[in-house]
């Protein structure tokens, strides 16, 4: 009786280890429109309504959380904002002048058609996000169905969220820029040199600009934002000066200089994102369209084999 | 040790997985705790193995991973093989030793947690993600485990209470039924 029970027991477990392996085996080996990668869609487009019920129902102890959370750090904060309002200011009083000469330009050339004005903003709401260090991804409730494609970038108030992973009928799953897949072009603001900015190997929550020239000068405290554009033919998925984040370090340590960069964006705290759809027949759409029918492993490759601005541009959506 | 699957512990193991997922996933995931996201399902797995058994443990490992990688669109398989091996795991500590000490949640809460994080970074590795072993990421694990064991004894409180009544052979109970028995002494000490 007991070794029938002892070798029950063993069977379950060795079955179950293989139908994950074989899970794994399959799931890593097919491309992203596979059978299970349309299974775990299907269940993404099932449970999705339920997800955004649960999560309006649940708002108010999010919030209760959120609150004790925030007033916990808010002090800190204070003093940290008031010092950076004051330099704010003063950028402010100098930006006013070039930003005059600025609007001129782009009337002058017409470049305002290419601005982030040709994307059409689709807000929506995240009923879901990954625990897990290894998957920073968010759940939207916004899909196909509202124009949401895969690649489309996501951004928020405060800057670039990441770009649509999954898009299911009524639901998305967003790549947060924190995200080992993501590869963003990107320039510190006051200058025009660029990089791509990646994330930080070993540490999830922080961002690494690389490939920068030596001749390029970046400074403590600047902001970093994408490089892209949406002038065709070489438009990228991601507009041009959208916020990322903001420099903490710069290293030397190569022929290219590499900087550190802290997330603007409040990855932990995010509610509302505005997903930038494209039309069809763009860059974006078209790459989208490439890019699914890789198998998982081979367009993440692809995209880590890539150097420089085609990176940025063509693999990870720079 | 009696395995014997109650359709009454299924149903509440079924409900409770759903519950504590769907609630991982829209709250709890979006209230950090210093920086880190307490991840409730490891202890959900740990402690239904804990209370259930091995057998039942990894089956409800493999459905709780399973629905995981569902829901949040991740490498099927992965979270099922990881948390089939935690549920077997905790099950076969009931199993053996029984341990009934105050912090035996605590203890397998963060053994659960450990044991995912690990599992994950090695066969994210595996699996050719381009990140070698940093201070921070070990600080990440070390504090996110710390934290998963602070939650444990509230989680573990849950998930007895939502499975009482239904365990196929309730240690509390057996020590109280013992304890009624010999009058609270040992049969030897009564002679």
């Amino acid at each position: 009786m007991y070794d029938k029970s002892v070798r029950r027991r063993r069977a379950v477990l060795i079955l179950l280890v293989v139908l994950s392996l074989l899970l794994l085996t399959a799931y890593f080996g097919e491309a992203s429109g596979g059978r299970l990668h349309q299974v775990q869609r299907g269940f993404l487009t099932v449970v999705s309504p339920i997800q955004d019920g649960a999560n309006a129902a649940l708002k108010p102890v999010r919030d209760l959380f959120g609150w004790f959370g925030n007033t916990l750090h808010a002090k800190s904060q204070l003093s940290a904002s008031l010092k950076q309002t004051d330099k704010l200011r003063r950028e402010l009083v100098a930006d006013q002048a070039e930003k005059r000469s600025y609007r001129e330009l782009l009337a002058l050339f017409h470049l305002d058609r290419l601005g982030i004005s040709s994307y059409t903003p689709v807000a929506a709401t995240v009923i879901g996000k990954s625990p897990n260090l290894w998957y920073s991804t968010v759940t939207i409730d916004k899909g196909e169905s509202s124009g949401v494609r895969v690649n489309d970038p996501v951004v928020n108030g405060e800057g670039l969220v990441g770009k649509v992973a999954v898009a299911s009928s009524d639901a998305a799953e967003v790549d947060l820029i924190t995200d080992s897949s993501m590869g963003v072009s990107a320039r510190i603001g006051s200058s025009t040199a660029t990089g791509i900015i990646q994330p930080k190997v070993g540490e999830p929550n922080n961002l690494l600009l690389q490939y920068l020239p030596a001749t390029a000068q970046p400074n403590v405290g600047e902001y970093v934002v994408t490089s892209g554009t949406v002038a065709p033919p070489d438009n990228s998925l991601y507009p041009p000066g959208i916020l990322i984040g903001q420099v903490t370090s710069v290293n030397e340590e190569s022929a290219y200089k590499t900087v550190n960069v802290h997330p603007i964006v409040n990855l932990h705290d995010l509610d509302i994102v505005e997903v930038l759809t494209t039309v069809d027949g763009s860059r974006a759409a078209n790459l989208a369209n490439a890019v699914s029918v890789l198998p998982v492993g081979q367009a993440s490759s692809s995209v880590n084999n890539q150097s420089g601005e085609q990176l940025a541009s063509v693999g990870a959506g720079g | 040790m009696n395995n014997s699957l109650s359709s009454s512990l299924l149903v509440r193991v079924a409900v409770l997985s759903l519950v504590v997922v769907f609630f991982q996933i829209g709250v709890v995931s979006e209230v950090p705790i210093f920086g880190i996201n307490v991840d409730l399902s490891p202890l959900l797995v740990a402690f239904i193995g804990l209370l259930c058994g091995s057998m039942i443990g990894c089956v409800s490992g493999f459905a709780v991973g399973l629905l995981v990688d569902l829901a949040l669109l991740q490498t099927l398989g992965l979270t099922s093989l990881i948390f089939t091996l935690i549920g077997f795991w905790a099950g076969r500590l009931r199993e053996v030793r029984d341990p009934q000490a105050a912090l035996t949640p605590l203890l397998v809460g963060a053994g659960a947690t450990a044991v995912a994080l690990v599992g994950y970074s090695l066969m994210e590795f595996m699996l050719g993600v381009d990140a070698p072993v940093s201070l921070d990421l070990l600080k990440q694990i070390v504090l996110e485990v710390l934290v998963n064991a602070v939650v444990a004894l509230p989680m573990w409180a849950l998930v007895r209470w939502a499975l009482q009544g239904a365990l196929p052979e309730d240690p509390r109970r057996r020590r109280r039924r013992r304890a009624y028995t010999t009058g609270g002494l040992s049969p030897l000490s009564r002679a």
